[in-house]
């Protein structure tokens, strides 16, 4: 280390000098170190085209991985591949070698990519289009998205040989005009898709419905193209791939690319009052490990799990290093900056003149941001599978990398930060898809329905397709004619189905205290609860009173206030379930799976003086009732069980339970914590029994409660061990809840519960 | 009842429900209005003229049901099954509006001037050249096919089915038009096989917006019909084109009901409005009724008739000779926009004495008598915009509103082509002022600040030139 600029002259002695700082050293709850890898490779297969060969090597690929010379040989026996292989493991090649190589032979043949984004596709487009230009041959590669202008879309359609788009612009304007594909459509050779992983939840079960459409349409044109997929580490990859595009698929795992030393460390920030379980903010301690990496001149990318977190990280990081590194050399990466922007930003990372970046998880998936040396998480990215692709932006091929998860105070964190082993010993989660929702399903029918009539004998999904196409028919949406089924309605059905879950849907809050300016963002379900009109908003520690709410605008005006209460809304949550499909019982625990419907309605709000908490007055809230029709997963504990604890102590112990166990529901189904609910009764109307219910935040259901349903015993096997192992004295945001909210005996009362029902089981 | 129906239906249930509660007042009153007029439709009585509708002849078909009896159509049979067609035959001398189909003869010439693929040359003298060889090649009016679709939806995605396809033609002495119909949608197959024989014996195609629409629909069927080796290429006259080109600011709509009421002299009486079509076809799939199609087959054909009298009305103004059959227009726009519209079409000799009119009317409106100096500017007639530009200034100069455009053409006219520098500056300091009268107390966006601006310093650029010159 040079004595006078503290500098050290890498990351490799930086870490050894970490090592021997207590003040970092007593928060790192475990220190992981992955050895380098070497590279394995394989030849380049003998048939390859020449001038492929050539331009490859131009490009300094002289040989190819094993996983990539795997999935050539494998596209080339005819099979549908998917390959699984980490961040930088050249993944790209796995298909556009097999594609390439196919337009070498016939240039008459067309390949179809899907991205889940514009900016992934377009990167692609670059990097086919300067292989093409090595080449020297005529391979057109375009992308079509709604930013293709249109003068160039019929020349697109008629004679590009790669077109490269995303499911929504297949869906809504591909698909529905596939009469002017008819060039694409007769030659289609195989569709490629790549970050296979995102597909998942409502988004992935909609995606395999467009999948089935697009089967369907090149079955029309007699065509039968081949898949080629690539995934990022999922625990079910094959299983996601079959389920996705509806056929077998052979999965390319034996991943032959280098990879670096990789240091994993976990950082638990202090507690800082005991009492309540409040620790120092990750945001500050994420503040700290970034700038004393960027001092030392390692590139660094930080991820933050919102865009306030990356803008308020951004501005903390830029003025602690302005002296040294100047502020345009750190830079923020999230959705809402313009593609202009974003190209240069990861232009400017490739070239090494930005040192410093902090994202949201935009720059998760494969956008091309070259070889990083260290990564700072700012919470626990919400799965295992995030994680770890976050982690591989840093420490590509080759040299030390480190990566930094610090952990935050919510449960799922906190569970994490103290069981290491749950994250390095288990595979990542599962993507989750159910592309049979009947609603989602029953959307897709009507679109292929106007693609292309429907036949009898004819198959779409696995649910029986007569049946639904009979119930369109009365609906007046299809005729039934002959042996066929035919679209017969004025609309086009695409137009109002977004494959996007509606959840994405958020309330804006704009703050009318000086002009006007947006605060923040609230999602449409949490709405009626925390911004009806009344409401005191807090956001960065400031009040706010939300003086109107425009429900269909969905916006909320707000002004800043000083006052010495906040609001607490009542939701009335009532379910009713109207059909039992499977059930368990297990000891004292009966556990059953089924249909139900959710009508919440926010009903009234109290007025709580801080501190003192006391009850200061209320008022009514006009807002509609929302009605969910979904499925759902419930476990009700026996009378027996009931009878040992007053109806109190048992409404206490529920909820903790309940709180502890929506956190760490995700742990197995790869979803957004808010795309699953969780409602705990004491007695509850069907099984007049204390009884805790998830159900998925959609209607219809998307296979969430499904799984919950299965993993029921490991779920509470991880929630016991979560609040035994929080160091909290009588429960904390971490574990059970706050004591305002279960009690001052909440955690040992859900512990009990839970434990009880074990002992007789 | 199987588990998925039961599904279906508890979710169809739990909808309904919502629904409901949400609205018990509202919505009922619109379904029930648009069933009115439905209705209506059905009470229209067949107005008698000289048309003679093809006879249901029994001889070669078997019978259709009694309801379809007073629609005039009957059975087809093709190698891909059957469908319905009816054919009303005009007479030559039947007059719709101010035209009459005899016209369409001499129409034709004039029609020819539409080519295959319309590229025009920029020369003048060579656009004029192609119009000549254009419409020198003679054009039986035998082979000019109108088309027009009545569909089940908007937009031109693969499920949006034409129920009903009119075509019109003239055959010896007579203007026959043909519609066809399918009862289902599995018709459609048949209608098409009847269709493919039927158009490659013309070689022109007249539509309105056919070129985005009706065309693309019709391809699209024929793809999804297993036609899609079909070959038909015929010059495409889309008429919509033209129109627009010439009514866009003479009249509020440009649709051809509109067009039709305000330049052909054409009335309609009960007249089904196009957009009820696909509902009173949806009826009819769900009773069976074809009472109501009544109404969707005489407006088609009303469609059909319209659209070759809007025919025979270009043709004529592309062959000279309009006048001889209805008086023109007096509106100095529309006079303009026709002129300008010749002149793209390559009959540069016609429009010349249109545009050499509106320079001398004294009560042309300022905006066109400018919109003409542009396009003089444009060809080099520096003699004429200049004077046109000079009447722009003279009327804005008696404005209260007044325009300053041209006084920055004059102004650029006299600085660079002339050198009089002062009538230049004289001519941009009254566009300032002009200006900032129009555009005070108004807010400034980039647009007008920059436009303020470049007077400003076109003023500054001239006073520095002149000082420069007299210092």
């Amino acid at each position: 280390m040079n004595r006078w600029t503290g500098k050290t002259s890498g990351l490799e002695e930086w870490l050894q000098l970490l090592k021997g700082q207590p003040e970092i050293m007593n928060n790192v709850t475990h220190w992981h170190t992955i050895p380098p890898r070497e590279a394995r490779s394989a030849a380049m297969p003998a048939d390859i085209h020449p001038s492929l060969v050539e331009a490859l090597a131009g490009r300094g690929v002289e040989k190819l991985f094993v996983h990539q010379a795997e999935a050539y040989r494998a596209v080339r026996e005819g099979r549908n591949v998917v390959t699984v292989t980490p961040t930088a493991s050249g993944k790209t090649l796995c298909y556009n070698l097999p594609v390439v190589q196919s337009l070498l032979e016939n240039a008459s043949g067309r390949a179809l990519y899907l991205f889940p984004t514009k900016a992934l596709a377009q990167d692609q487009v670059a990097e086919l289009q300067e292989l093409a230009a090595a080449m020297d041959v005529d391979l057109k590669t375009n992308t079509y998205d709604g930013d293709t202008p249109p003068t160039v879309r019929q020349v697109i359609r008629n004679a590009g040989h790669i077109v490269v788009t995303n499911p929504d612009m297949l869906h809504s304007a591909i698909l529905p005009h596939h009469t002017k594909w008819v060039k694409l459509f007769e030659n289609i050779k195989y569709i490629v898709i790549d970050e296979l992983h995102s597909y998942r939840g409502v988004f992935g079960s909609h995606v395999a419905n467009v999948i089935r459409r697009l089967k369907r349409i090149c079955r029309f044109y007699g065509s039968n193209p081949q898949f080629i997929c690539a995934s990022a580490t999922i625990d079910n990859p094959r299983e996601h791939a079959e389920r996705l595009i509806g056929e077998e698929v052979a999965l390319i795992d034996n991943n032959g690319a280098p990879m670096g030393e990789k240091h994993f460390i976990c950082y638990n920030p202090p507690v800082v009052n005991k009492q309540l379980g409040i620790r120092r903010s990750s945001v500050l301690e994420t503040r700290r490990l970034a700038a004393s990496l960027l001092r030392q001149g390692v590139q660094t990318i930080v991820f933050a799990r919102s865009r306030v977190r990356v803008e308020l990280l951004l501005t903390y990081l830029q003025e602690l290093v302005k002296d040294e590194l100047g502020t345009k050399t750190i830079r923020g990466y999230r959705g809402g900056y313009l593609p202009k922007l974003r190209r240069e930003i990861e232009r400017g990372l490739r070239s090494g003149e930005i040192r410093g970046v902090v994202s949201t998880n935009a720059l998760e998936l494969g956008i091309d941001i070259g070889q990083l040396q260290a990564c700072v998480m700012n919470g626990y990215p919400g799965t295992i599978a995030s994680t770890w692709q976050q982690s591989g932006r840093a420490g590509r091929r080759q040299g030390t990398s480190v990566t930094f998860l610090v952990a935050s105070s919510n449960p799922l964190d906190q569970y994490m930060i103290q069981n290491p082993d749950f994250f390095f010993n288990r595979p990542p989660e599962r993507a989750l898809i159910h592309p049979d929702n009947l609603l989602i399903l029953i959307d897709h029918v009507k679109c292929a329905a106007y693609e292309l009539p429907f036949e009898r004998g004819e198959k779409f999904g696995d649910e029986p397709l007569e049946d639904m196409l009979e119930f369109l028919a009365e609906e007046k949406v299809l005729h039934h004619a002959g042996d066929r089924w035919f679209w017969m309605e004025q609309s086009f059905p695409a137009h109002g189905i977004s494959l996007r879950s509606a959840a994405q849907e958020n309330f804006i809050i704009i703050d009318r205290t000086e002009g006007s300016r947006v605060l923040g963002e609230v999602d449409r379900f949490s709405a009626p609860t925390l911004i009806h009109e009344e409401a005191i908003y807090i956001h960065e520690g400031v009040q706010y009173q939300v003086e109107k709410l425009d429900f269909p605008e969905k916006k909320a005006y707000v002004r800043e206030v000083d006052v010495d209460y906040f609001t607490d809304a009542n939701l009335a949550v009532e379910l009713k379930v109207l059909h039992v499909d499977k059930e368990l019982e297990s000891g004292e625990l009966l556990r059953q799976y089924g249909e139900l419907t959710v009508n919440a309605k926010a009903t009234i709000f109290k007025k709580i003086r801080l501190g003192s908490h006391e009850n200061i007055g209320s008022g009514p809230i006009h807002l509609p009732e929302e009605e969910l029709h979904t499925s759902g997963y419930w476990f009700s504990f026996s009378e027996e069980a009931a009878s040992r604890k007053s109806t109190n102590d048992m409404q206490q112990a529920l909820l903790g339970l309940a709180n502890v166990l929506v956190h760490i529901a995700p742990l197995y189904l790869m979803c957004d914590p808010q795309d699953i609910r969780v409602v705990p009764q004491v007695k509850a109307v069907h099984t007049k029994l204390p009884t805790i219910y998830f159900y998925d935040r959609y209607p219809g259901g998307i296979g969430l409660s499904q799984r919950l349903f299965d993993v029921h015993d490991k779920l509470l096997l991880q929630a016991k061990s979560l609040i035994r192992g929080c160091s909290c004295l009588s429960g904390c945001p971490a574990c059970v809840g706050p004591i305002e909210e279960v009690g001052l005996l909440g955690k040992s009362l859900a512990l009990d519960l839970i434990e009880q029902v074990e002992i007789v089981s | 009842m199987s588990r998925m129906r039961e599904r279906l239906l508890r979710h169809r249930a739990s909808r309904e429900e919502a629904l409901e509660r949400e609205s018990a007042e509202c919505d009922k009153a619109e379904a029930s209005a648009r069933l009115d007029e439905t209705e209506e439709t059905e009470e229209t009585v067949c107005t008698v003229h000289n048309v003679q509708h093809a006879d249901a002849e029994a001889s070669e078909t078997e019978p259709l049901p009694l309801l379809w009896e007073g629609l005039d159509v009957r059975l087809i049979h093709t190698s891909n099954g059957p469908f319905l067609r009816r054919e009303a035959r005009y007479p030559m001398s039947y007059r719709h509006g101010l035209h009459s189909l005899s016209e369409l003869g001499a129409a034709v010439k004039g029609l020819a001037a539409f080519r295959a693929i319309g590229q025009f040359e920029r020369s003048r003298d060579i656009r004029q050249e192609q119009f000549n060889a254009a419409v020198r090649v003679p054009l039986d009016a035998g082979k000019v096919l109108f088309l027009d679709l009545e569909t089940t939806g908007l937009g031109v995605g693969t499920g949006n089915v034409p129920f009903m396809v009119g075509i019109a033609y003239a055959e010896g002495e007579a203007f026959v038009v043909e519609q066809m119909l399918i009862r289902h949608p599995a018709e459609e197959r048949a209608m098409l096989t009847y269709l493919c024989d039927k158009l490659p014996s013309f070689t022109h195609l007249v539509t309105y917006n056919g070129r985005t629409f009706d065309w693309p629909v019709l391809l699209n069927r024929l793809i999804l019909n297993g036609f899609r080796k079909f070959q038909w290429e015929p010059v495409h006259i889309d008429l919509l084109h033209p129109s627009r080109s010439i009514w866009r600011n003479t009249l509020v709509s440009c649709r051809l009901s509109h067009v039709e009421e305000e330049r052909l002299g054409i009335t309609r009486n009960d007249d089904v409005p196009g957009a009820l079509a696909p509902a009173i076809y949806f009826q009819f799939l769900a009773d069976q009724q074809p009472g109501p199609l009544l109404g969707v087959f005489r407006h088609n054909e009303t469609d059909m008739l319209s659209l070759a009298c809007l025919a025979i009305r270009f043709g004529h103004l592309l062959s000279g000779q309009l006048e001889a059959y209805v008086p023109q227009q007096p509106q100095s726009e529309e006079l303009l926009r026709t002129g300008l519209w010749l002149e793209k079409m390559g009959a540069v000799e016609l429009a010349e004495p249109l545009l050499a009119q509106l320079a001398e009317d004294e009560q042309a409106e300022p905006g066109c008598l400018f919109l003409l100096a542009d396009r003089d500017k444009k060809c080099g007639n520096w003699p004429r915009a200049v004077l046109l530009w000079q009447k722009v200034v003279q009327a804005a100069e008696r404005s209260h509103w007044p325009d300053w455009r041209a006084h920055i053409e004059l102004s650029m006219y006299y600085e660079h082509r002339t050198k009089q520098l002062q009538s230049a500056l004289l001519l941009a300091e009254s566009a300032l002022s002009f200006a900032q009268k129009r555009m005070a107390g108004l807010r400034l966006d980039a647009k007008r600040r920059q436009e303020l601006e470049g007077i400003r310093k076109r003023v500054d650029r001239l006073r520095h030139k002149i000082g420069r010159l007299s210092g």
